[in-house]
């Protein structure tokens, strides 16, 4: 996604540009925001919740539904039919292996939990039988200070 | 061997993504206009609700909150279809889409000791990346490959691989379960005793070719695994670009028309120039609501005084005929524009000596407009219809089509995303 700008290494005339064995593409955000443009989707911030983490109200977060989700991830998952973003807690400090097709089986022995950064907000915890309706894992957040929308 | 990959109930699968409420409903997507159910849940389809079913007849089953609808969001379905392309073309040697959710593909060699476990590894991948569960069908030809998806589709792992011989399968499904036999030929090749694709397999060469020629032929070579369908047929140069709907309400002034037929050839012009063609002329009609149905069809044929891709020059060129399509008083259910005469630019030309915009002795060369690749490059970036000629009108559009539970467009539009508290 996006096009990055094509950088031509022609002189027409005069003296060669010292620079043009040089000359590489210009750094592009895409490049560094999004790894895998097929599996990468932009979401934005409502609210607080996560402030403690550094994610703010307004913020668009960007998110790899590639990545399975381990202890500890910021992550986008559907509660009741809600988005929400919060740091995945797996009970006893156990890694999560996402072995169902779609979010991960809520094993008989971890606990599965979604953390708040932020006191006001309740932790949710998934009842035993409640499977974790896992949309992707937040990879980077973009803050901007001017422009906002 | 040839795969073919195909979203389940794409519509409705592209909407959960990003609408977890619908997930385990019974859910349609709508035709253009809000007309009729053209993607449904298994759910729906358990109710056995038909695919094409008018939305009026489900109304008070919305409204009791049973079933629920969402107008088509072409902008989301696009942009998914995009995603499951761009996987399939890094996971196999070639990818050939055909529609908007399926493409064939051609496996890579390494597939060849398993091509099942390839195909669940290629579903499983763009269930996780994208959200939308396909069904994975494996045979050495594209028709077999249909079949096989098919049965793929029914299957809880989502991937089938015909086998060698695949004469069982073939003699359990009819004749119009088979791609390109359409539903007019089943009639005609009952007649000759041919009920099921085995029987199309097993016919005689003369037998077939008398009742669909050389097209049927060549599906049951396919049939029997003979690949006889050209490579890319559906991606060659298109004969004809078009873009036309269905009015939400009737139009009934000289105005909406005029606008609406502006507004479906910039459409199309931005079509036409995204396959770098050039047009020769113009076909533009309106048709008349009627009485149980069809209606009165007008049209002008209108040829460009030189080829072109530019929307000015055309709407310069087709403008004038306009009023002759509208009769006061009567009521238009569908506008359109068709080009025709399509060619790359620089094919040979006829030159005319009385090219009307012709200063010089010479006509001016046909090449792609830089104006309209300046107007695409503004609208691919600053979103649809943000530059468009005052020809298309300035006001609200009564004509426009309806999407009345339009969902949002979180992967194409900033202003549109999800969010997430």
């Amino acid at each position: 996604m996006g096009t990055k700008a094509k950088v031509s290494g022609s002189v027409v005339a005069g003296f060669p540009s010292p620079a043009e064995q040089y000359l590489e593409p210009p750094l592009d955000l895409n490049e560094l925001l999004v790894r895998r443009p097929a599996a990468t989707y932009f979401v934005r911030v409502q609210g607080d919740s996560m402030v403690g983490a550094g994610i703010s109200d307004g913020d668009l977060l960007v998110v790899d539904r590639s990545l399975r989700p381990a202890d500890g991830d910021v992550i986008i998952a559907s509660v009741d039919g809600d988005f929400t973003v919060k740091t995945l807690r797996l009970g006893n400090g156990e890694r999560g292996t996402g072995n169902g097709e779609r979010g991960m089986g809520n094993g008989k022995d971890v606990e599965v939990r979604l953390e708040p950064a932020n006191p006001n907000y309740p932790v949710i915890t998934l009842k035993r039988d409640q499977e974790l309706d896992y949309f992707g894992k937040v990879t980077a957040c973009i803050h901007r200070f001017v422009g906002k929308k | 061997m040839i795969g073919l990959v195909d979203g389940n109930n794409f519509f409705v699968s592209c909407e959960r993504v990003f609408n977890r409420r619908l997930v385990g409903r019974p859910v349609a997507v709508l035709s253009n206009n809000d007309g009729c159910c053209v993607s449904r849940s298994n759910e729906f389809k358990a109710l056995g609700i038909p695919m094409g079913t008018p939305y009026f007849q489900l109304k008070d089953r919305e409204a009791s909150g049973e079933l629920s609808f969402c107008s088509s969001n072409y902008e989301l379905y696009g942009d998914m279809s995009r995603r499951i392309i761009s996987i399939l073309r890094d996971e196999a040697v070639d990818v050939e889409q055909y529609s908007i959710d399926e493409a064939f593909i051609y496996p890579p060699t390494t597939a060849a000791s398993d091509y099942a476990a390839y195909g669940r590894r290629l579903r499983a991948k763009i269930l996780r990346w994208v959200g939308i569960p396909c069904g994975v069908g494996f045979a050495p030809t594209k028709t077999l490959a249909k079949l096989a998806n098919h049965i793929a589709k029914k299957r809880p792992d989502g991937v089938f691989l015909m086998p060698d011989d695949p004469t069982e399968i073939l003699a359990s499904l009819p004749t119009n379960e088979v791609w390109g036999v359409g539903r007019r030929l089943p009639v005609k090749l009952r007649a000759e005793r041919i009920i099921t694709a085995q029987h199309l397999r097993d016919a005689p060469d003369d037998t077939i070719r008398a009742v669909g020629g050389v097209t049927l032929l060549r599906t049951a070579m396919e049939l029997r695994g003979i690949p006889c369908c050209d490579e890319k047929d559906y991606d060659a140069t298109p004969d004809t670009v078009s873009c036309s709907r269905s009015f939400g309400t009737p139009a009934t002034t000289l105005a909406a028309i005029e606008e609406s037929i502006a507004s479906f050839a910039a459409q199309a012009a931005t079509k036409l120039r995204r396959h770098g063609l050039l047009a020769a002329g113009c076909n533009i009609y309106a048709q008349v609501f009627a009485a149980g149905g069809g209606g009165d069809f007008v049209d002008r044929t209108v040829v460009f005084p030189v080829p072109t891709d530019a929307t000015n020059e055309m709407l310069r060129a087709f403008r004038p005929e306009i009023p002759a399509l509208f009769t006061p008083g009567l009521r238009y259910r569908k506008t359109g524009v068709i080009f025709f005469g399509l060619e790359k630019p620089g094919s040979p030309q006829q030159l005319d000596l009385f090219t009307p915009d012709s200063h010089s002795p010479f006509p001016v060369p046909r090449s792609p407009s830089s104006l309209y690749k300046a107007v695409d490059a503004l609208n691919a970036r600053y979103g649809k219809g943000k530059v468009f000629s005052a020809a298309e009108g300035i006001g609200p559009r009564p004509w426009q089509m309806k999407r009345a539970k339009l969902s949002k467009r979180p992967t194409t539009r900033w202003d549109e995303l999800l969010t997430v508290r």
